[in-house]
């Protein structure tokens, strides 16, 4: 059986990431007169998203390196499940640069601005559904 | 959540930005007829604000430095002896360009902010049950 706090887990990444993309988003089209402005977005969340896998769900609670100082532990921090370092990086689409130097393309935006809040919508869906699994398993209504 | 202010921050600067640039545009209209007058114009420059947002902020007002328009007028006092004087350089139909322009920017920015205030709003009444 699924842990259902993983599924809260990766709701939350995923409110986390809708998040980051609104205010990018927003920030690209703030700036959709401002010249050179290169406009940017982060990967999808698929590309960043890491759900546990059987082995890591085996060693859930064991210690891991996160610092330079730790040691004896596992120190591979890539293999940690969750959602990595989300990075703004330019979006580059042809035809949408101005001759002022300005790369946002307002309709683009917009349509990523739609899919981040059904993104965003779904996480917190999700969410409130599991607390209230949850809170059923608790035998509260 | 801090994202979230962050973009209403950044959609108020685009907002505020805009209606700047639409003042300076009703202004250049007004003076259309006023002889001599220049046409003013900004360019916007990003900035860094609170939360880290990357804003944008109306810069310096220049003026545009084309030719004026010469008018042929020989009764106006301000004619020379050749009955020419110096209008304008507003183009009527450069500001009314550039006003569209200026609203579609202005009308994005208050979409995306109401729609970062939705999310924010979904995001408290999760935390209100």
């Amino acid at each position: 059986m699924e842990n259902p706090l993983t599924i809260i887990d990766m709701a939350r990444s995923l409110t986390r990431h809708a998040a980051t993309r609104q205010a990018l988003i927003t920030e690209n089209v703030a700036n959709a007169d401002t010249p050179n402005y290169r406009a940017r977005d982060v990967l999808p969340f698929a590309d960043l998203y890491r759900a546990p896998g059987e082995a890591e769900r085996a060693t859930a609670f064991k210690p891991i390196a996160t610092r330079a100082g730790h040691t004896g532990f596992q120190t591979d921090a890539s293999g940690i499940p969750g959602l990595r370092q989300m990075e703004a990086l330019a979006i580059s689409q042809v035809g949408a640069e101005s001759p002022n130097g300005n790369t946002v393309a307002v309709e683009d935006q917009l349509g990523r601005a739609a899919e981040a809040r059904l993104n965003h919508e779904m996480a917190l869906g999700i969410m409130q559904k599991s607390i209230g699994m949850l809170r059923a398993a608790l035998g509260r209504p | 959540m801090s994202d979230l202010m962050r973009s209403m921050i950044a959609a108020t600067s685009g907002m505020d930005s805009q209606t700047t640039r639409l003042r300076l545009i009703s202004e250049n209209i007004a003076n259309i007829d006023t002889p001599g007058y220049r046409r003013k114009t900004i360019s916007f420059e990003e900035v860094r604000a609170q939360s880290d947002a990357r804003a944008v902020i109306p810069g310096q007002v220049r003026l545009d430095r084309s030719e004026l328009e010469r008018v042929y007028e020989p009764a106006n006092p301000l004619a020379n002896e050749d009955g020419y004087f110096d209008g304008s350089n507003v183009d009527l139909i450069v500001e009314m360009a550039d006003a569209r322009e200026s609203r579609r920017s202005y009308e994005a920015s208050l979409r995306m902010f109401e729609q970062s205030r939705g999310m924010l709003n979904s995001l408290f009444e999760l935390m209100r049950r």
